[in-house]
């Protein structure tokens, strides 16, 4: 392994490690898989382009590394200092004013943060050019400390990244560092494999958007997004400096919002100071008396802290004059409120698709998974993302949404009628059969909340081929139907093991064939004959011949 | 606002190539443009390639690297060290994870300077104990994340083996030697092995090895030849996958496909699954008590996810608690070369301890520089900023670096791009700049040739007004050097008031005028020029015997370099 493991080498080279750890796993005598050992290899390791680049992209920063890497190299944030031109000294100066506002005139507060932002129309996709070639040159050379030699990449990339920026990235890519071939990797994928599951939901409490994605075998099976992220907890943090500052945000005009703080100022505030505050529900209690203890704990606390509730003072410098905030640490709680909830001063049914709360948003994304997908999904939830680091903000979604999917159960009617329906079909099913949740969970708390179903109180007709696959599968029980959140390495990490793991990516790119032919050369995902495709991506591009239908996997036109 | 010194910024011509609408040659460069911040750079920054008598900018060089080593100990690494131990010195030399500044061993005994006296020869009783990092700019050590160590040398390794806190890190054979023990104790009493939390590195270990045991399961279960299933980076893969080119085995039998179905999910942590803790109310709580001495974001972004640091998603990485003294990124020293003939135009000196260059082709000594003058200002204000729709005279100095003399050809858009636009004229727009010949030459020529343009002399070809002022004029050179001449430009700068913009906008008919408020340093009034250059060169001749066979007219070529520049003239008032 020549890969870098940090500071201690890791023992990958011991036979334990090859073989199972585990003691359930039983593997015969075999022939141990040998890992990627690039100096350990044959002679392809003359090869300059052995070690290959994992680039990660994100609205807001970029992550590389070389692959098998357990964390990246280094990471480069977008910024105003990078786009400044090339021996521009000015900030350093002594007398050097920082003129946000000016810059935030135009509409651009907080932009010059983002690499892209997912609204293509009106991006200057040449600026998003310049930006990626200028952070992955600061990157290789402050970082990597490789030399300009092409080497192969693999890309990280959202799944819902749109084609122009798609093909922006690798026409970048492609024509300043010259990579023979550039794979692509989608980050629900890798945050899966980085937690060593093979289904999952994962939400990433991203920048621009809180992404939620199902997972079902290494397979992307659905994805909804909404507005809630950290852009937008940014801004709430803002409107809440704002209106204690005196001045509050006039909301109406929308067009003509004038910024009191810098974003800089603001960003710093939400990422030390704003905290979420535990689930109502958790802690009024709910009609249903099944709660969990964990939750019970959270009350007490919660009333102890009451009698300690510092004023916190914040000092605010970019306004005119700099001035010092007092807030109570509670009232801490509000931008991240506003930002991923906000149900409570609205009905469920004012919100538009994109700007749904962050729960409702992710029990839709559940019910609509199929049934046998949301029991695996809905206890591997991975929560990720930079507001994931929101303190207590993981605990505050994941309360919400068992809040109510035990409300709600799995039903996708709801309103009044529905309820009273329900009502009147519970009185005519009561007693007749424990109502099975949709998950199929075990739970008794889930079966006292006596959902009516129909399909699921029926009991499943023996499924031969079921039962086969169930012999086949380990003895081990998984782990299904309750609510339960794991942790992910994260998707670089992910998507390092992946590459480690000699697992095929998504896509792979041709250098040649991409700028013969562009984004527009790609076949759709499923019109490509796998075995072409597969064959494709072998080491050194040995058979090239099948690189006639090539894909750009889920980012490809659907 | 700072008053501002005026520049003089050189587009590389390599991004034009990239730009869409290269073939439109009405085109006018925007220096105020979002992109071409990305592609203007200062003469100092800029190389030249001799071969292909071109620009080298920083992006359009193909770097080779010449030395790894450390900016703090000025140790050099092997190359060979970079992939295995990672970019950072590894030996003690770490920066201050508050101020960046560089972190000292220190001993936290107090040094009793009495027995020092005392007993000089016993060096070792006066720096015992234990040590840690302090760092004297901010005061912050490493005590305050308590972090000691045994050792004053090999940090580096001491410190991958600590927790914040002092707790003992495993390294990972201890990790599997514990693990293995945790085993063989399960298997005796029956119980399932506890989770635990793990951090990056040892889950990343731990995945890894769960995984790769699951695929020599399937391996074991399949012809062998699924090795193919997976995407070969490395050798062994494609190996097999010659191999199997011979044996005519088909690539994708049933069996490999069946085995991924047989590949489980990690089940525990020692498999790398980690159940989230999401209760993070103690962390709120200390947030509570502690929220002044939160660190900012920009802090974090330096942190080092590796070295036993915990892992992002315990969520309370905000307090000076979890900060890590950060290793120093080592630095490398390139050698350049032109991507397009592959010729060295910069070549440091291997040793790290020197800061010569071998060969090193500036764009400074073959590309003319300019230097701005103000010549006639009115109505300055103090802090130097131009009076709006008043003409301003400034100077260009152009001097020429290379022995030959050059012809320069200026172009300007009569107006500046942007919305406000200031009208700009170039007085003499053609002009000859004498070759930068050696000075002790050119007097000797004086005395034997004598030529109007005496060395060191200077001449002036304006006018003088009724008050003794001298006056520019179009069309000739304002003053005239050895290798130099300045020439004059008048700007009329614009009025920066948006109402006038408005009102302005409004009168020509336009719909879309952008009547915002002022942005970002749009009052500097700045001006595109494209600078076309001339010169006759000796073909092959080296370009310092140049100077020499300069009346011997045979073979000669003519070469010619242009590119766009951006002029900073200073901020207009407001």
């Amino acid at each position: 392994m020549a890969s870098s493991l940090g500071s201690a080498p890791l023992p990958h080279r011991s036979v334990a490690n090859i073989r199972s750890p585990g003691p359930g796993s039983a593997s015969g005598p075999s022939t141990p898989l040998r890992g990627i050992q690039s100096s350990f290899g044959s002679p392809s390791s003359l090869r300059a382009d052995e070690d290959l680049l994992l680039i990660e992209l994100g609205t807001r920063k970029l992550h590389i590394g070389f692959a098998g890497d357990p964390v990246p190299r280094g990471s480069v944030w977008f910024g105003p200092d990078q786009q400044r031109r090339v021996g521009d000294f000015r900030v350093w100066q002594p007398d050097h004013k920082d003129n946000w506002k000016q810059r935030a005139a135009c509409g651009q507060w907080g932009q010059d943060h983002e690499l892209w932002k997912s609204d293509v129309r009106g991006l200057d996709l040449g600026l998003v050019s310049d930006k990626i070639e200028r952070a992955v040159r600061e990157a290789l050379t402050k970082y990597m400390l490789i030399d300009s030699r092409p080497r192969r990449m693999v890309c990280v990339l959202p799944s819902g990244l749109p084609i122009p920026m798609l093909s922006t990235t690798l026409n970048t890519l492609f024509g300043r560092f010259a990579p023979p071939t550039i794979s692509l990797l989608s980050v629900p994928i890798a945050l899966v494999v980085g937690a060593g599951v093979r289904s999952a939901l994962v939400i990433d409490l991203g920048w621009s958007e809180t992404v939620v994605t199902g997972i079902y075998e290494y397979r992307e099976v659905h994805t909804s997004s909404s507005i809630r992220g950290g852009r937008m907890l940014t801004e709430q943090t803002h409107k809440f400096l704002a209106a204690r500052l005196g001045q509050g945000q006039d909301s109406t005009s929308a067009g003509a919002t004038e910024y009191l703080l810098s974003f800089e100022e603001c960003n710093d505030i939400a990422c030390r100071l704003v905290w979420c505050k535990p689930s109502s529900h958790s802690t009024t209690g709910t009609p249903d008396d099944g709660l969990a203890t964990v939750d019970e704990q959270d009350e007490t606390e919660a009333h102890t802290h009451h009698d300690l509730n510092p004023q916190i003072d914040i000092p605010l410098r970019s306004c005119e004059p700099p001035k010092s905030l007092s807030v109570p640490f509670d009232e801490l709680t509000e931008p991240c409120e506003n930002a991923f909830f906000d149900d409570s001063r609205y009905s469920r049914a004012s919100f538009d698709d994109h700007e749904l709360p962050v729960h409702i948003l992710i029990y839709r994304a559940l019910l609509q998974l199929p049934l046998d997908v949301r029991s695996l999904c809905m206890s591997r939830i991975i929560f990720t993302g930079g507001c994931a680091n929101v303190l207590g903000l993981r605990k505050r979604i994941f309360d919400d949404v068992s809040h109510l999917i035990q409300e709600r159960g799995w039903d996708h009617v709801m309103g009044k009628a529905a309820d009273e329906v329900r009502k009147k079909s519970q009185t005519k099913t009561q007693g007749t059969q424990p109502a099975g949740n949709g998950g199929g969970s075990k739970s008794p708390r889930d079966d006292q909340s006596n959902i009516w179903h129909d399909a699921a109180n029926s009991s499943p007709d023996a499924d031969p081929i079921e039962e086969q696959l169930k012999k086949a599968s380990s003895s081990r029980p998984t782990v299904k139907g309750e609510m339960r959140a794991i942790e992910s390495l994260g998707s670089w990490s992910g998507a390092s093991l992946i590459t480690q793991l000699k697992a095929p990516a998504i896509a792979t790119i041709d250098r040649d064939i991409w700028q013969q032919q562009g984004a527009a050369g790609a076949s759709r995902a499923t019109e490509v004959d796998p075995k072409g495709q597969r064959q494709s991506l072998g080491p050194g591009g040995l058979i090239r011949g099948a690189a006639s239908s090539w894909t750009l996997g889920v980012w490809g036109v659907a | 606002m700072a008053p501002l010194t005026p520049y003089t910024y050189i587009q590389c011509p390599c991004s034009d190539e990239s730009s869409p609408d290269a073939d439109d040659d009405d085109r006018t460069f925007d220096p105020r443009a979002a992109r071409s911040n990305y592609s203007l750079y200062g003469l100092e920054y800029l190389l030249y390639c001799e071969d292909c008598h071109q620009i080298r900018c920083p992006r359009c060089v193909a770097e080779e690297i010449v030395t790894y080593y450390c900016p703090s100990c000025l140790f050099e690494v092997p190359s060979s060290n970079i992939k295995s131990e990672g970019n950072r010195c590894t030996r003690s030399c770490f920066q201050c994870p508050i101020c960046i500044g560089p972190l000292a061993v220190n001993s936290l005994e107090a040094q009793p300077d009495q027995t020092h006296l005392a007993a000089p020869d016993t060096p070792s009783a006066s720096h015992g104990g234990p040590y840690i990092l302090t760092c004297s700019y901010c005061n912050w050590s490493s005590t305050e994340t308590g972090i000691k160590f045994d050792k004053p040398n090999s940090i580096y390794s001491q410190l991958a083996k600590l927790y914040n806190g002092g707790e003992h890190r495993l390294t990972p054979k201890e990790h599997k030697e514990r693990r293995k023990e945790a085993l063989q104790a399960s298997a005796v009493s029956g119980d399932p092995l506890p989770d635990q939390t793990l951090d990056v590195e040892t889950h990343f270990a731990a995945l890894k090895a769960f995984y790769q045991s699951q695929l020599a399961d399937a391996n074991a279960s399949t012809t062998g030849l699924s090795s193919l299933e997976g995407l070969g980076f490395a050798s062994p893969a494609s190996l097999s996958r010659i191999m199997s080119i011979y044996t005519g085995g088909s690539l994708h039998d049933k069996r490999a496909k069946s085995r991924i179905g047989t590949m489980r999910e990690a089940l525990t942590s020692d498999e790398g699954l980690q159940l989230a803790s999401l209760d993070e109310s103690s962390s709120i709580s200390a947030l509570r008590l502690h929220h002044a001495s939160t660190i900012p974001p920009t802090t974090y972004q330096h942190q080092t996810p590796h070295l036993g640091a915990l892992p992002p998603h315990t969520g309370g990485a905000r307090f000076p608690s979890h900060l890590r003294p950060i290793p120093c990124l080592l630095r490398t020293k390139r050698s350049k070369r032109c991507p397009l003939c592959r010729h060295i135009i910069s070549k440091p000196e291997a040793k790290v301890s020197t800061t010569r260059f071998r060969i090193r082709l500036v764009a400074g000594s073959y590309v003319p520089s300019i230097s701005i003058l103000p010549l006639n200002i009115p109505q300055p204000s103090p802090d130097g900023a131009l009076a709006p729709l008043v003409p301003a005279q400034f100077l260009l100095k152009f001097l020429n670096p290379i022995f030959e003399p050059v012809r320069v050809t200026l172009a300007t858009p009569s107006k500046t791009p942007g919305r406000f636009g200031a009208k700009v004229t170039v007085l003499c727009p053609e002009f000859e700049i004498d070759a930068n010949t050696d000075v002790w030459e050119d007097a000797l020529k004086d005395g034997v040739a004598g030529k109007d343009v005496a060395a060191g002399a200077r001449v002036r070809r304006g006018t003088v007004g009724e008050d003794g002022q001298q006056q520019p004029e179009v069309g000739k050179i304002w003053e005239r050097g050895r290798n130099w001449v300045s020439i004059v430009v008048e700007v009329v700068p614009a009025s920066l008031r948006l109402d006038l913009l408005a009102a302005t906008g409004k009168f020509a008919g336009g719909e879309g005028v952008d009547a915002g408020p002022l942005r970002e340093d749009e009052d500097v009034l700045e001006i595109p020029m494209f600078v076309r250059v001339e010169w006759d060169a000796d073909t092959g001749g080296d370009d310092v015997g140049s100077g020499v066979g300069k009346d011997q007219k045979e073979a000669k070529e003519k070469r010619e370099l242009a590119y766009w520049c951006v002029l900073g003239l200073g901020r207009v008032r407001q």
